[in-house]
Order: C-alpha cells, then sequence, then structure tokens
C-alpha cells in the first residue's frame, strides 16, 4: 500500500510515452471520473447528457456494481446478493462512457494526469472523484476489518460482509440477540441502522420468534426517528422512550411488556467502548452485553482515495465549493458524494446523484467558458420500518452564504399519517429502488 | 418613510424570508427537473412503475399539480415537501422543460 506522499510520487513519476492525451481526443475535452458508484456513474451519464461532445471515462476498480441501497434486504431473503449487481454496460452502449477498469495508484493535479496499478497514466481536463466512504473498523478497540471479515461483519459497504451476516442471522440459536453497533455521524444512510433493525425484527417474528434486535448507539437521536419508532411499536410492540412519547398520535401507549427490539442511546450508556470479537461482547457504559449475532457499523470517513490524493482536511472528509464541488485543494478537480462537505445534505445515495448532476452542469459551463448556474439539489431517503411500513425524509436544498441550507418546513411522514399512506411509502421505497438505479446507471 | 411604505417594505422582507430564495436567482428548468430524476425518470422520461412520468405533461398539468401538492388540495406522501420547495416562478420553469421533453416510448 502507498502512503500519501509515494501515492502523488506514483503520479509524478509518469512515463509520458504511456499518457493518453487529453486534449488531441476531443475538442470538447476529457472528463475523468474516479469511482463508478451513484455519485460517479450519475455524473459519467449526465456529463454525456449535458454535451455528448466530451470524452468521458470512468476509472473504476470492480467490473460490476454492487448497490448499497436496499442491501439490508438480502438479511432477509427478500432479495438475493446478485440483485445488488448493476451492469455498467448501458452507460457503455447508450451513452459512450469510457470504462477503465482499474485502481488509481497515482496523482499528479500539475499535469492532470492519474496513474494505475495497470501502468496506465490517464490525463484529464476535469476530474471527478467519488471515492465513497471508509470505515473505521479499527476507531472501536476490538474490532478490525479481518475482525469484520470473520466474526463481526459490518455489511456496510455491500459484499462478502453482507453474506457473512445473512449466514449467522439465518444460524442464530433460538432466542439469540442480534445487536448493531449504530455509527456516530456523520455517516452513510442515516435511518439505514435502523431500518436494518426493523427488518430483522421482522425476519425473527417468522423464524425465531424469541429472537431480540439491540441497537447499541453513540447518538441520542437520528432522522426519522420519531416515525421508525412508531413503526416499531406498531408492528413489534416497541416501547416508545418517555421523551418521545408526548409527540406521539393520541391512543399510543407503551405496554411496558419485553420487546424484541430496544434502542439503547448514548443517554441510556449505549455508547460502546470496546468490544471482544472472541466472546461478541461489546462494553458500554450500561456494562457488557453479549450478542449471538454482532453487526457493527463503525465511524465513517471519506473513501481512502481521498485521502491518498491529499483532498481531505481535519474533518476526514472533502472540502468543496458548494456551488460546483469543486475541491478547495485541487483546481479542476471535484469531489462528489459521501466523501465531500455538503453541510445539510445527508450522505445518501440521492444526495450523490444530485450533487453529480450540479458537478456535471459546472463542468460543462466551465469548459464552454460560462460561469456555473444556480444549484438546487433534492434528498429522500426512503426507509422501511417492515415490508409493508413505509417512511421517508425528504429535503431540499439551496445554496446560501456559500453553505448548502435545507429549506424548512415539513420533512418527515407525519406521524399521523394514514396506514394507507404508510402502505404507499413502502411501496415507493420498493420503486424507487429500480428508477433510481437506472437514474445512475441507464 | 410613512408608515404604509414601512409596513410594505416590512411585509416584503417576511415574505422573501418565507418563500426558497424568491429574490436569489432561479436554477434553469433544466437543472431543477434533474432532482426529480431519481423516482420520474432522467428527463422525466420513466418508462415503467408507480411514478408518474413527467415529460411530455402539459405546463398547466403540471403547474396545477404542483400547486394542488403545495396546498394540502392534492394528498400526497412527500411531493408536498418537494412541491414547498420551488417558487410559482420555479414551478412554471420546472414545467416549460417537461412540456418540451418528448416522452418515453414506453410511456
Amino acid at each position: 500500500m502507498l502512503n500519501r506522499r509515494d501515492f502523488l510520487k506514483a503520479g509524478a513519476g509518469i512515463a509520458l510515452a504511456a499518457a493518453l492525451p487529453a486534449r488531441a481526443a476531443a475538442a470538447a475535452g476529457h472528463i475523468v471520473i474516479i469511482g463508478g458508484g451513484v455519485g460517479g456513474a450519475t455524473a459519467a451519464k449526465y456529463l454525456k447528457l449535458y454535451n455528448p461532445a466530451l470524452r468521458v471515462t470512468v476509472i473504476e476498480t470492480n467490473r460490476t456494481y454492487i448497490r448499497p441501497y436496499g442491501s439490508s434486504e438480502v438479511l432477509t431473503g427478500h432479495v438475493g446478493m446478485n440483485d445488488l449487481n448493476v451492469s455498467y454496460d448501458t452507460l457503455k452502449s447508450k451513452y459512450g462512457v469510457g470504462f477503465v477498469f482499474d485502481t488509481v495508484v497515482g496523482f499528479d493535479p500539475a499535469k492532470k494526469q492519474v496513474r494505475t496499478a495497470g501502468r496506465q497514466t490517464i490525463a484529464y481536463d476535469k476530474l471527478v472523484v467519488s471515492p465513497g466512504i471508509s470505515l473505521q473498523y479499527q476507531a472501536i478497540p476490538g474490532y478490525s476489518a479481518a475482525v469484520a471479515e470473520t466474526r463481526a461483519p459490518s455489511g456496510w459497504i455491500p459484499g462478502s460482509q453482507t453474506a457473512l451476516l445473512t449466514k449467522q442471522l439465518q444460524a442464530m440459536r433460538p432466542g439469540g440477540t442480534f445487536v448493531i453497533v449504530a455509527p456516530p455521524n456523520p455517516y452513510r444512510c442515516p435511518p439505514g441502522p435502523y431500518e436494518r433493525a426493523a427488518l430483522v425484527t421482522e425476519w425473527m417474528r417468522k423464524h425465531n420468534p424469541s429472537g431480540k434486535v439491540l441497537i447499541l448507539d453513540p447518538k441520542d437521536s437520528f432522522v426519522t426517528d420519531a416515525t421508525m419508532q412508531l413503526g416499531w411499536h406498531r408492528l413489534y410492540g416497541y416501547n416508545i422512550p418517555n421523551d418521545y412519547l408526548s409527540d406521539m398520535p393520541a391512543g399510543v401507549k407503551n405496554s411496558g411488556k419485553p420487546s424484541p427490539i430496544e434502542w439503547v442511546r448514548a443517554m441510556d450508556g449505549g455508547a460502546p467502548q470496546s468490544l471482544d470479537a472472541r466472546t461478541l461482547t461489546v462494553m458500554t457504559k450500561q456494562g457488557a452485553v453479549k450478542a449471538d449475532v454482532l453487526n457493527v457499523i463503525p465511524p465513517m470517513k471519506a473513501g481512502k482515495l481521498a485521502f491518498d490524493m491529499g483532498l481531505t482536511d481535519a474533518s476526514g472528509f472533502c472540502p468543496v465549493d458548494r456551488r460546483s464541488f469543486e475541491s478547495s485543494v485541487h483546481r479542476d478537480v471535484f469531489v462528489i458524494g459521501d466523501a465531500s462537505i455538503a453541510d445539510a445534505m445527508p450522505k445518501s445515495g440521492f444526495s450523490a446523484n444530485n450533487q453529480a448532476k450540479v458537478t456535471a452542469r459546472a463542468i460543462v459551463a466551465q469548459m464552454a467558458g460560462r460561469a456555473p448556474g444556480e444549484p438546487v439539489w433534492e434528498n429522500t431517503c426512503y426507509a422501511l420500518a417492515g415490508s409493508d411500513y413505509g417512511l421517508y425524509v425528504a429535503d431540499v436544498f439551496r445554496l446560501k452564504d456559500g453553505k448548502i441550507t435545507r429549506l424548512p418546513g415539513e420533512r418527515y411522514l407525519p406521524l399521523d399519517a394514514s396506514m394507507a399512506k404508510i402502505r404507499l411509502a413502502a411501496a415507493y421505497q420498493q420503486a424507487w429502488l429500480k428508477t433510481f438505479t437506472e437514474d445512475c446507471f441507464a | 418613510m410613512g408608515t404604509l411604505m414601512k409596513s410594505l417594505v416590512f411585509a416584503c422582507a417576511a415574505l422573501a424570508a418565507t418563500l426558497p430564495s424568491a429574490h436569489a436567482a432561479e436554477p434553469s428548468g433544466e437543472a431543477m427537473a434533474a432532482t426529480c430524476a431519481g423516482c420520474h425518470g432522467t428527463q422525466g422520461r420513466l418508462g415503467t412503475v408507480e411514478f408518474v412520468p413527467l415529460a411530455g405533461l402539459s405546463e398547466d398539468e403540471f403547474v396545477r399539480a404542483m400547486r394542488d401538492f403545495k396546498s394540502g388540495k392534492r394528498p400526497s406522501t412527500l411531493m408536498s415537501v418537494v412541491a414547498n420547495g420551488f417558487t410559482e416562478s420555479e414551478i412554471r420553469s420546472m414545467a416549460r422543460y417537461f412540456a418540451g421533453v418528448k416522452p418515453s416510448p414506453a410511456q
């Protein structure tokens, strides 16, 4: 593994003979995108839509994308691992996006070139970096990438850990406890850990009725917390904490009986301090918690590539000009998606998709010598409290005094929403998985 | 400055504070339409499933739908939240954009 200095040197030591000529290829210019996730794919597609004359190349390590959104549905068998696979074929055939399946190992911002592990040197006029997140396994004493691959999976970037967690859930002893360690802010997919808890609880009612889900949380609240807890209450007899109870619709009353799902907040001693992978025990302020299946969603920072390229600041994420998402560190380099600092926007696929479009427009404008237009972004996170119980958070964002600001007003499913609306939100969540994937990749 | 003028100025300031970017530069119709695409299809050209395809929708129909989402006259899950994020003039410019897009053959 190269450290950051080696990484930059590797970029500078480029053999020019191998360099692909950027400007000669197309007068309109060559836009290189590193990362073929939601942000990178959407940027590639919309750059070609907005200016078909641009040459667009995506550099991506994997030949098939595994979508993280909706991937908790693998745990409950609602979909299989293969259903998460997304092909790059349409971006190639329909939009003429070029793909280089390789890994970037060097970056020379002065020469505007990147170098790959396969010894290709690729020159750019504009570079879009969409590296996603890196999971900070080592932030929790006792946890590590090796532990995540073998004993206590995170399953937050879908792949082998998702498959392992699914197997562990299915093999869990009757009456066992499935512990989810939730991450601190900011992290990818804010309602995600709690939706996973809900889907696992629903699954256990059928397959392991005396089993239990316990969420240990370093936070005291989360996005969609009131609507999600109301869903847990209605579906699984969850006891709503007193400070949330006062806002609930009339007639919502805790039974006081033990519930198969429990959320232990930081204020109640739920913050994880360390873990013992051998015994699957999590140490909290409240004491030791023994798990039968342990799902640890660790703290997150920008994807490793962002660090290697020197694009991050002390926060571990990438500062950008919010109008265009051009890096505050390097000109002609744009950072989008979870790795970027985007103020009020959550780290979600929907955000990355909307940022990609704003960036695509800004790049097309810059290449034409125009100033970027006024940006606007949206985010919608649908989440499930059960297969037929949907909820959401939705926002429109504007640029205000150089920062991305959420417009005030209602953002959640109302607590007094009808069951018809709740079922509709669940149907929309499932529909969105398809339409959203199409907007990014097809 | 007369009292009437003062209260008018105040009323305008209050209005500006409640309306999204009433006085700021407006994004283009195409830029705003791109925020709809995650559900309603790229350029509103959705060929499948639950959401309404927006490509080729008449301007009047689009504007009416967004107004009714805003006022609550038309029930919705989250479309009231989205509609409230845009001014009347922005909604008209989105409507012009979608009216000019050829619908998907599957629509």
